[in-house]
């Protein structure tokens, strides 16, 4: 086949992307079975990821820009590049989060806590840290079938979130916690929103680069199908 | 606005809604229907339809030998002097039909006129004559008209400021590059509707493809053009549609295999033998 270096290079930059995932993805397992077991040294081993992901993020983006500068890539190929930079940058934020989320867990493991947000908090990070597989894994098959049900994935995640947030913002009289901990637990579960929505949103990269088709479009698509039974 | 002979399968993937680029806010100058070539027996290209949009630049990209200087050759009837050549179908300039019985050729070249691959000034002239070559073939006109086609032709070509001061001096005294713009500029003093581009820069150095690139830009304003060309970056960079020319099996006739807004066949176009040929992965 022609451009056999270049489809080499892009193969190879892929396989990047899917390590660098697989490592992100590794210390979002450690966060859970850290925050499952107020765990801290756990949680401290994931401190200092978020430098090296960065770095491997900064190598991934420069590669991306010497093959377009290059190869001036057209189609299927541009399209690779540009998912690659953006998926990139997903996991580059999920690790940075995590690191935040593990910082959290391993400063606050002797705090009192409130366990109906423990419970809520820790089904929050096993939501997010599923999501963030499930995005992970759609982007290694191109399966974009099962992109286009992530998004009613993370409605539980978002529905988890308000539930934590209700619960942070009426604290019971007995057993609400330490003060610091209701503040490093309102952070984190802002946090794993947000990796959720990362999760979703490496799926959706996925649907653009084997369609073309804009994640927005889909995203709308999506959204006039919940809308719908309102309006009528 | 996807074109595809009727006979070809529907597109693999559904049409995504696209952002308005403008680009469709012209009438079409040429309408091409169903068109069949044949040179004697052996039939070049196969039930081609599609609108040339005006002031705009169209360019028609596809591997060696699948038709695309054969079709552009048939808009302004210049396959003609090649013997046995014929076509079946229809191609209306301003919705008239050129093969129509009455239409006289010259007529249709002087609204449709053609740059071809290597710069080709007559030796013998200056670029002053050169510019006015064709117009001289048509009624006499004064000095004074002459000169003012001449630099407006030139400066149209974008090669005024290089050449304004040694009109008299041969044509093939240029370089390369400036020779392919002098036979543009030949080319634009009969005003034509239509530019037919066969290769122009292949030949070309890359500043002097970036100035027959400019100068094509400009042009769009006030004419149609038809570019054949093989650099996909070229076709990506200038133009508004493009045709993808393919063929499917050895002695096949050529088909028009994709056709649609240049933005959309360089990023996802809807058929895979395009993908494959825009990204090199072809053959």
């Amino acid at each position: 086949m022609p451009r056999e270096s270049f489809q080499h290079e892009l193969d190879e930059l892929v396989s990047q992307v899917l390590s660098l995932g697989g490592e992100v993805e590794n210390s979002l397992v450690n966060m859970v079975t850290a925050m499952e077991e107020r765990d801290a040294d756990a949680a401290s081993r994931e401190l200092g990821v978020d430098v090296r992901y960065k770095m491997r993020g900064a190598e991934i983006d420069e590669e991306c820009m010497i093959l377009q500068a290059r190869q001036a890539p057209v189609a299927r190929d541009l399209r690779l590049l540009y998912t690659v930079q953006a998926v990139t940058n997903h996991l580059v934020r999920s690790g940075t989060l995590c690191e935040h989320i593990c910082h959290g867990i391993a400063d606050t493991a002797d705090h009192e806590r409130d366990e109906d947000l423990e419970a809520a908090l820790i089904e929050m990070a096993r939501s997010a840290r599923n999501l963030f597989h499930e995005g992970l894994d759609i982007f290694k098959d191109r399966d974009i079938d099962r992109a286009r049900d992530l998004q009613a994935v993370d409605d539980k995640v978002d529905l988890l979130y308000s539930e934590a947030l209700n619960l942070i913002a009426n604290p019971s009289e007995t057993g609400a916690g330490s003060p610091e901990w209701r503040m490093r637990a309102a952070l984190m579960v802002h946090y794993l929103e947000r990796i959720a929505d990362h999760g979703v949103d490496i799926g959706g990269r996925t649907v653009f680069l084997v369609t073309g088709e804009r994640i927005e479009n889909a995203m709308q698509q999506y959204m006039k199908r919940e809308q719908r039974p309102e309006e009528e | 606005m996807t074109q595809r002979p009727t006979n070809e399968p529907e597109p693999r993937r559904e049409e995504a809604p696209r952002r308005s680029s403008g680009i469709h806010d012209t009438e079409p100058v040429v309408t091409v229907e169903n068109l069949d070539m044949y040179y004697g027996s052996f039939k070049a290209l196969q039930n081609v339809s599609m609108n040339i949009k005006r002031n705009r630049i169209t360019a028609l990209i596809g591997p060696s030998g699948c038709g695309k200087s054969t079709f552009i050759r048939s808009i302004n009837r210049m396959h003609e002097i090649v013997p046995g050549a014929r076509v079946e179908g229809k191609i209306l300039l301003d919705g008239e039909d050129i093969y129509g019985d009455d239409v006289d050729p010259v007529r249709v070249r002087r609204k449709v006129g053609m740059v071809f691959q290597k710069p080709n000034p007559f030796p013998t002239m200056t670029i002053y004559d050169n510019v006015i070559a064709g117009i001289k073939l048509g009624r006499k006109r004064k000095k004074d008209e002459l000169d003012g086609i001449v630099e407006k032709s030139l400066r149209q070509a974008a090669l005024w400021d290089e050449v304004k001061n040694k009109l008299k001096d041969s044509g093939t005294s240029l370089s390369g590059g400036q020779q392919q713009r002098l036979c543009i500029a030949r080319t634009l003093a009969i005003e034509p509707e239509v530019i037919l581009m066969d290769e122009p820069a292949s030949a070309l150095d890359p500043i002097s493809t970036q100035k027959i690139e400019d100068a094509m830009d400009e042009l769009k304003e006030l004419y149609t053009v038809v570019i054949v060309t093989h650099n996909m970056q070229q076709a990506a960079r200038i133009s508004d549609f493009t045709g993808f020319f393919y063929i499917e099996n050895m002695g096949d006739p050529g088909r028009l295999w994709e056709f649609d807004e240049t933005e959309k066949m360089f990023s996802n176009p809807d058929r895979s033998e395009t993908e494959d040929y825009v990204t090199g992965r072809f053959g």
